[in-house]
């Protein structure tokens, strides 16, 4: 699980541009590896909040698991967030719920895709827009702001119609990277974020 | 002219928005206890600190020793790891070099066979990223061949007499004139008091925090890396660290 991977989120959206007064982020985390780099993402999301007002960001992980490696003060599980309650409470949205490996996950995960569907704040999706097909793409699917791709775009991201798209995740050998065709921009020094 | 004041100058870097009372130099005992509740307390794993250790490293390193400004021609740098967790932050150092544009090679006598270290190993192997089958025999060979040295053998557990191989090749790194860069801790020095006729490296990666020996180097670059030190931990220990800028996961200290 590359630990370098969720350090895009904050490009994305530079906490002095975010509207609230007290700017935070809600980190939706699902039951498998998407989830799993959520969490680090929250992490490091926490480390670069420089002082209050910004606040953490808060994590909701539902009744999918209990994470044992996070700052116990980060996160505790809030009950299913409703659409309003998000939109009032938060920034922005980290969309870490489902992979590109699959495009269901057990509930409640249904019941959240359906309220990230009606919020109004933005979403910056982990690697696929949860619930997209990895191959297909969604329509009636979440529309994330952003997608950071992670190590290379997935085949759904051609539909993929927000803002900024990314690839994070500067770890992939060049011969694997040969291999497989794979062909992402250069990172510019040593970032491990590329804007495509 | 370099300074010898590195604690004052340390309290009143510019950059740094540092405490009340200024950045904190740890203790051995310290230093150790820090590491043990990061895994124990907050159920940190050694590879996911040793990532991020690693990946400082490689980053403090391009951004004080960028590939142009290397004389030799292609931007070579020499990696030598020792026996513990710093050999293992000098292989993941390499790796990250490599995908910065450099050119590394690592010398690695001594391998614990866990599959951690065998792991790292493979995953520069699988980089082309040579392994040397013996040490340069002269420190001039080591200067004509790399535009720098990355000390990864000694960290902050290091205690007692160097053992061999370590006492011949750090004889031998003393005489190299291209810059070192160590991590953490400069090989053979004593944790808390230096080495003053020891290794002199141009280069100080500390990883988490300062540790007392920081006090007596003396090269041009001291970095601050391993930003993964949880806030209330930080607070815990009075580390009064520098604000990191923005993403980065490294801090210039002087």
């Amino acid at each position: 699980c590359p630990p370098v991977t969720p350090l895009v989120s904050p490009q994305a959206f530079p906490l002095p541009s975010l509207p609230r007064r007290q700017p935070t982020v809600l980190v939706v985390c699902g039951p498998a590896q998407n989830g799993a780099i959520g969490l680090v993402c929250a992490r490091h999301l926490r480390s670069f909040v420089p002082a209050p007002p910004c606040r953490p960001p808060r994590v909701f992980w539902g009744e999918f698991f209990r994470p044992r490696d996070t700052w116990g003060h980060l996160g505790t599980p809030l009950s299913p967030p409703q659409v309003q309650l998000i939109n009032d409470a938060y920034n922005a949205v980290v969309d870490a719920v489902l992979g590109a490996e699959v495009a269901e996950g057990p509930e409640p995960c249904a019941a959240i895709l359906a309220t990230l569907k009606h919020i109004r704040i933005p979403i910056v999706s982990l690697d696929v827009p949860s619930g997209w097909s990895a191959e297909a793409g969604g329509s009636g699917g979440i529309s994330p702001e952003v997608l950071v791709s992670l190590a290379a775009p997935k085949e759904c991201a051609r539909r993929f119609g927000g803002r900024h798209h990314f690839v994070a995740g500067r770890f992939l050998p060049h011969e694997v990277q040969r291999k497989f065709g794979i062909n992402v921009p250069p990172y510019p020094g040593t970032e491990c974020v590329v804007a495509l | 002219e370099r300074c010898r004041c590195l604690p004052r100058r340390a309290m009143h870097v510019p950059s740094a928005a540092s405490g009340p009372t200024g950045l904190r130099f740890l203790g051995q005992e310290e230093a150790q206890a820090i590491d043990q509740e990061l895994f124990t307390e907050y159920k940190f794993s050694v590879d996911q600190l040793m990532e991020l250790a690693g990946l400082s490293c490689a980053t403090a390193i391009a951004k004080a020793y960028p590939p142009s400004s290397f004389t030799t021609s292609q931007p070579t740098v020499l990696v030598v790891c020792g026996p513990g967790n710093n050999g293992g932050d000098g292989l993941v150092c390499a790796r990250h070099l490599k995908m910065f544009g450099y050119q590394p090679t690592v010398y690695y006598p001594k391998r614990p066979s866990k599959p951690l270290f065998e792991g790292l190993t493979t995953q520069c192997q699988k980089m082309d990223i040579p392994f040397l089958p013996e040490f340069p025999a002269e420190a001039a060979f080591i200067d004509e061949l790399y535009g720098l040295v990355v000390d990864a053998i000694f960290g902050f557990s290091f205690k007692g007499a160097v053992r061999e191989p370590f006492g011949s090749i750090l004889s031998t790194l003393e005489r190299v004139t291209v810059p070192i860069a160590s991590i953490d801790i400069p090989s053979g020095w004593d944790v808390e008091k230096g080495k003053a006729d020891g290794l002199q490296p141009d280069m100080l990666i500390s990883l988490t925090a300062p540790k007392k020996a920081a006090m007596h180097f003396t090269g041009r670059y001291h970095f601050l890396g391993g930003r993964f030190v949880p806030p209330t931990l930080q607070e815990k220990y009075a580390l009064n660290l520098p604000a990191y800028p923005s993403t980065d996961c490294v801090l210039q200290l002087s």
